[in-house]
């Protein structure tokens, strides 16, 4: 019991705070999800590129990486805002073929884009506020503050968000677009504008919980697939469009992909032998969108906004 | 005996209630009129003959068969067929084609299936359409292809679910002469619907009316027209008072 | 009797299609006698192998419409098959071939069942999903070499018909040109099958489908599995061809999307579709790779070029070249009508 009590404990605090990042990932990718119906292949990289800006600008600025979150914000706005007006736009009036195609070419343009700047070395942080720090909270429970930091921004752009949403008259607007679009231009609402505004949101959200993980994730042009996954999962599990949702979900799976450590911990304390699923940790999240698409579409929680 | 039997079917979407308690014969060869306002329910009702839609209470069945629980496709290989309102000419299918598609539920081979739609083609008067696209015939032709399409597969008995709409007058007539055709030349059972009343008129051995998701009267076509309820159900009681003046001067 | 002329039969097409694809065809045959580069080679069989790919994916993505982002695992199951069966019981290739072929639709039919239940964004989401699953497994199967892969023991005797080992790659050129022909007469037939025709009608609309008896759940299934057969058949020659395989190279993302991307560039729905786009494609991701990652040093642009170019045709012609194509001719003809 030595042994498996405090890895328990460890899994579910790390899993928790993961899971807070999962969800700041997936914010971005529902708040569009929400407006406009189309599946975005370049949020990984999106998230990609918060990274890098993060990891780039601190020691040019020299300023903690802490600070440069606000940039990787407006960055990440930026970006929403190129890929919208740029692309995606145009891809909207095609059938979903060409979403899928167009999403997917700019996830490879953004990709190799970094490759061509940063290289395919993968970079991490190694100085700052929060690199390095950690507290004991219990019995070989760590608590990393790189982590503690992302957690608590993933909450506070949350609700940031869910302010904007629904206090705001802009977020009323953007509720109302994505509740009928005929109806909310007929309103004089300008539904482009809004689509706009979903995307300059999504980046900015995504590119922040960049800023946040390039402190304890290594960062190379290629991370963002799997978050790409991990969003679509995070989507799905919470319910395509819910913010609430995504929010649980997130927790959710990082609960998940946290688990495979605490079952081979139990099968190492058992005396089981060495088999591991850990390297099955991600497989779990695939697992999950599938099931989940298949048996409850409208996702876990059954909540459409 | 029926060909098709309805039985207190029932359809429920979340607290809507789209037909309540429906109950009506459609004998082997005939023609019969379900009319009613918009939204009255007529769409609806199609969807759970055709299978499209599970019924929420009641019964259906089909040349003595229970076709409640069957899928569309099943109720449409026991000889069941039907038209859609709404029609969208999309796709990358030519005319002639989308003929074949109804033709290969009966066979497998091309060269049948070919024959066939032209065949039916021919018979409504478009053979010369084979070749387009059908997003490039006026509207009037789509909905003979859709028509072919659904005759294509063979059927006892054709649910039509307002052919007429949007068609002008000529148009309307030359329909109803098809149609007339379709049932006296290949004894097809017709089950139509029209929230205009003139074709259902015209060719209807008996009529059925629907209003807020029940049914409010059965009978003649002539009949059925002068009753006060369908007359309420579809121009307001105003008109009521008016007819029954009437009929009283 | 009458899919066999089917297959034969391209008379729905204008004379000037299949001018070109005779010429193409000639082409083809006598490439290996044209003096060329063994750079040329390799592009040329990335090519056949690319198009049987894409014809494949073009049965569920072209004709049925359903955007299949998943294939991948079948090549590895394909590939996997082959180079096991040959690397621990000395089984030909011609025997594993077809064994993995089964493998694989086996593997389909059970993913396509809960699979199809699913439309759109959600349906091309699982399908990639699927696809990483089975790769994850592969890459901690110890049976199947994990991450490290399997290698195929170069036999003695060379050129080895039965285990298609050659050390010139013409032999294996004309072997899949063999297959490239069969599959795109087979494709031929398919398109004027009853499933063919079924399928192009649930693109079109999936009630109206139904209506007319077609039941389509499992007319999606059968078109997965032809898809399935096709990509397993090349993901077998590619282990026999590469001698080396792992999970990274034979069943990641990257391959999944660049088959559906094969049909969908070229003309999803069209018999000559993937042709074209593994045509163009190919030819470009090898060269472009070439010029500006080797030879400038600026690995990615290419793949940003490429990137690019696939973001415009997404956004101009979402009916990929041959849409573009059939536009320019229709247009022609409304001239020529005109005047
Ligand atoms: N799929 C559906 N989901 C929810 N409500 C529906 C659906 N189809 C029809 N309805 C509702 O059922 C009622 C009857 O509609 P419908 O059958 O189309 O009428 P009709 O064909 O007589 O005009 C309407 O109030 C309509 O809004
Ligand atoms: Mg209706």
């Amino acid at each position: 019991m030595e042994t498996l009590l405090p890895e328990l404990l460890r899994s579910l605090v790390s899993g928790l705070l993961m899971g807070m990042v999962f969800a700041l990932v997936a914010l971005g990718l529902t708040v569009i999800f929400g407006v406009m119906d189309i599946v975005n292949f370049a949020h990984g990289e999106f998230l990609m590129i918060g990274m890098y800006t993060t990891l780039v600008t601190a020691p040019f600025l020299g300023v903690d990486p802490t600070l440069t979150l606000p940039l990787a914000g407006v960055v990440g706005a930026a970006l929403g805002l190129a890929c919208y007006f740029g692309v995606v736009q145009f891809l909207l009036r095609g059938p979903m073929v060409a979403q899928l195609l167009g999403t997917f070419g700019l996830m490879l343009v953004l990709r190799n884009v970094a490759l061509l700047f940063m290289g395919s070395e993968p970079r991490s942080v190694h100085k700052g506020w929060l690199v390095g720090q950690s507290w004991l909270v219990g019995p070989g429970v760590v608590l990393e503050s790189t982590k503690l930091a992302a957690a608590v921004l993933s909450i506070v752009s949350f609700v940031a968000v869910w302010w904007l949403i629904r206090r705001t008259k802009t977020g009323m607007a953007l509720t109302a677009t994505s509740l009928d679009k005929e109806g909310a231009r007929y309103v004089g609402i300008s539904t482009e504008r809004m689509n706009g505004l979903s995307w300059a949101i999504g980046g900015a959200s995504v590119a922040i919980a960049g800023g946040l993980l390039v402190n304890f994730w290594p960062v190379d042009p290629n991370v963002g697939l799997l978050f790409t996954m991990i969003a679509f999962a995070t989507v799905a599990l919470g319910g395509f469009g819910s913010i609430r949702g995504a929010f649980l979900a997130g927790i959710l799976i990082g609960l998940i992909v946290s688990l495979p450590t605490v079952w081979d911990a139990f099968i190492r304390f058992a005396g089981l032998g060495d088999f591991s699923i850990h390297s099955f940790k991600y497989t779990f999240v695939y697992i999950i969108y599938f099931l989940i698409m298949v048996i409850r579409p409208q996702g876990l929680f059954g909540w459409k906004q | 005996m029926a060909l098709l039997e309805v039985t207190e079917v029932s359809k429920e979407f979340g607290g809507l209630t789209a037909n309540q308690d429906i109950s009506f014969c459609l004998d082997q060869g005939e023609v019969l009129g379900l009319i009613g306002p918009n939204g009255a329910g007529k769409t609806t009702l199609f969807n759970c003959i055709a299978g499209h839609f599970p019924v929420t209470r009641g019964k259906i069945v089909f040349d003595g068969r229970d076709i409640t629980p069957l899928k569309a496709f099943d109720v449409a290989r026991l000889g069941l067929a039907r038209t859609f309102q709404i029609f969208q000419a999309s796709g990358d299918l030519k005319v002639a084609e989308n003929v074949m598609v109804g033709a290969f539920m009966r066979t497998g081979s091309r060269r049948q299936a070919r024959g066939r739609a032209e065949a039916w083609l021919d018979f409504l008067e478009i053979a010369e359409t084979g070749q387009y696209m059908l997003s490039e015939l006026p509207v009037a032709r789509q909905k003979r292809v859709a028509l072919a399409t659904a005759l294509a597969t063979e059927p006892k008995l054709l649910l039509l679910d307002e052919v007429a709409a949007g068609l002008i007058r000529a148009e309307i007539e030359g329909m109803v002469t098809l149609l007339r055709r379709i049932h006296q030349e290949k004894g097809i059972a017709l089950l139509l619907t029209e929230h205009v009343l003139e074709m259902v008129m015209a060719l209807s051995h008996r009529v059925i009316v629907l209003e807020s998701g029940r049914k409010i009267a059965e009978g003649e076509p002539q009949a059925v027209v002068k009753d006060p309820e369908v007359i309420r159900a579809y121009l307001g009681d105003h008109f009521v008072k008016r007819a029954g003046e009437a009929s009283h001067a | 009797m009458e899919a066999v002329r089917n297959a034969f039969d391209f008379s729905d097409f204008p004379r000037l299609d299949l001018w070109v694809a005779g010429g193409v065809l000639a082409f083809l045959l006598v490439f290996p006698a044209l003096p060329h580069s063994s750079f040329a080679m390799t592009i040329m069989i990335q090519f056949l192998m690319f198009s049987l790919y894409g014809m494949g994916w073009n049965t569920i993505g072209g004709y049925a419409g359903q955007v299949d982002l998943g294939k991948a695992q079948y090549n590895g199951i394909g590939a996997y098959t082959t180079a096991v069966m040959m690397v621990r019981w000395d089984v030909p290739f011609w025997v594993s071939m077809p064994v993995g072929m089964a493998l694989a639709v086996g593997w389909s039919f059970i993913i396509g069942y809960p699979l199809f239940r699913l439309k759109g964004h959600y349906f091309a989401i699982a399908t990639i999903a699927t696809s990483l699953i089975l790769k994850d497994v592969f890459e901690v199967w110890d049976f199947v070499g994990a991450a490290k892969g399997m290698e195929i023991p170069i036999r003695k005797n060379l050129p080895d018909f039965l285990y298609l080992q050659f050390k010139q790659d013409y032999y294996y050129y004309y072997i899949l040109l063999a297959l490239f022909l069969v599959g795109l007469l087979y494709l031929n037939a398919f398109r004027h099958s009853r499933l063919g025709f079924q399928l192009r009608a649930i693109k079109d609309n999936e009630d109206v489908a139904r209506s007319l008896g077609i039941d389509a759940h499992w007319c999606k299934i059968k078109a997965y599995a032809v898809a399935t057969a096709f990509v397993a058949v090349v993901g077998s020659f590619h282990a026999c061809y590469n001698f080396n395989i792992e999970p990274e190279d034979v069943m990641s993302l990257d391959l999944s999307i660049l088959i559906a991307m094969m049909a969908l560039l070229g003309g999803a729905g069209s018999l000559w579709g993937p042709i074209i786009g593994a045509a163009i494609l190919v030819p470009l991701k090898s060269y472009l790779g070439d010029w500006l990652g080797a030879s400038a040093g600026l690995v990615g642009l290419n793949l940003v070029i490429y990137g690019g170019i696939i973001m415009l045709i997404a956004a101009v012609q979402p009916r990929g070249v041959w849409g573009m194509v059939e536009a320019a001719l229709a247009r022609r003809r409304g001239d020529h009508g005109a005047a």
